[in-house]
């Protein structure tokens, strides 16, 4: 499952062992693509605690962590940002991303 | 759309080939490109070596491609395709007019001739965008570059003046621009993109310019842009005898993937690619029967 997460909440990922965020918009065609792609791996992959952030409700969190393209891919490590992905990847490619992260 | 078995993209001979291959597999396939088939056909002088048709002008072998491809009951979607993306059990084809969906994907696209602009891989995602429509609203408020190759993309530079502050022209083409007013027409040969963090200045022939984004339009994608996760080499997909990429299900043949760039060993890959993706097609039954 991928929670949800606005800027009053963004502590929960800070403190996860490893978190991914996939920031995204309803307006942008490729998050539409990946949004699917990152729902499945994190019924997979169960380790590892996955979330989405809108960017366009939570300007304060897309400046500090400077997303000028989306969708954007992180891996968070206890709050610290290890691997990203910017734009759509396949499922294979994120998999070894966040597992290369663990 | 209901989706296809095969989808096509590109119109020279390799693609018109899988099409056909594929036809005759009974698959059902989306042909997608241009009705006149590819440039570097119809425009080629003479073609001296494309097995049985010796000494053949460009316009003549096109002739004879689409009396083949008419006689198969074989048509061609016109449109043109941003991106692939590999959906996992399929794959999503943006298309300018639609979009559709398919179980495996041939590129035959060609080879992309246009280089980068130095610092423009470098900046990707961060300042530099290839999609206007994409990521206009993330400037909102703020000042833009739109580096177009032609006219077509008038339309996304007006289209970004509705969100944008200032949007700055640079049209790579010899007509004369008809933008809406809030578009700055430049006429200087954009050069370098600069930056720090991020991309904040255009160079080019004359100066710089600081802006907050650097939209780059060509007619042409890269195959990496195209298909997004896919492995490619210089100007190349990597491939190998069976026409595979790294990506399950997305094949590719002609000159895209790799040289010499020769009209029948486009023809001839574009055979071959058909035939995996008939394969692949078949493992992917086989799986699901036994699942």
């Amino acid at each position: 499952m991928v929670k949800n997460v606005n800027t009053n909440e963004f502590d929960e990922v800070r403190n996860a062992d490893i978190a991914v965020v996939d920031f995204y918009a309803d307006w942008c065609g490729p998050c539409k693509m990946v949004g699917p792609v990152v729902e499945e791996i994190s019924n997979e992959v169960t380790d590892v605690n996955f979330y989405k952030v809108n960017v366009d409700n939570n300007h304060d969190l897309a400046t500090e962590f400077g997303i000028m393209s989306i969708p954007a891919i992180f891996v968070f490590k206890k709050g610290v940002k290890v691997a990203e992905q910017i734009g759509f990847a396949p499922k294979d490619a994120l998999l070894a991303m966040i597992n290369a992260a663990k | 759309m209901e989706r296809v078995d095969i989808a096509i993209i590109g119109t020279g001979p390799g693609g018109l080939e899988a099409a056909i291959t594929a036809i005759n597999r009974n698959k059902k396939i989306l042909l997608i490109g241009s009705r006149d088939f590819s440039d570097k056909v119809s425009k080629a002088h003479m073609i001296k070596n494309y097995l049985g048709l010796p000494d053949a002008a460009g316009d003549v072998l096109a002739k004879s491609f689409k009396n083949h491809i008419e006689g198969m009951g074989v048509e061609i979607t016109e449109d043109k395709i941003n991106a692939v993306y590999a959906m996992g059990k399929y794959f999503s084809l943006q298309g300018a007019n639609e979009t559709y969906e398919a179980t495996t994907v041939i590129l035959a696209t060609g080879v992309v001739m246009a280089k980068p602009y130095p610092g423009e891989n470098e900046f990707l995602g961060r300042g530099v965008s290839y999609c206007a429509t994409c990521d206009a609203p993330l400037y909102k408020g703020k000042t833009v570059a739109v580096i177009a190759a032609t006219k077509k993309e008038e339309a996304e530079a007006d289209f970004l003046t509705e969100v944008c502050e200032n949007v700055l022209y640079f049209p790579l083409y010899k007509e004369t621009p008809s933008v809406c007013d809030k578009v700055t027409v430049i006429n200087e040969k954009p050069l370098e993109i600069k930056g720090d963090m991020k991309a904040r200045t255009l160079v080019t022939s004359e100066g710089e310019h600081n802006v907050d984004c650097i939209f780059v339009l060509r007619d042409a994608i890269s195959p990496g842009q195209l298909v997004p996760g896919l492995a490619t080499e210089g100007a190349h997909v990597k491939t190998d005898r069976q026409m595979t990429t790294n990506i399950p299900g997305c094949f590719v043949c002609g000159d895209l993937a790799g040289k010499p760039y020769q009209y029948i060993k486009a023809a001839g890959e574009g055979n071959v690619a058909a035939l995996s993706a008939v394969d692949y097609i078949a493992e992917l039954k086989k799986g699901e029967q036994q699942a």
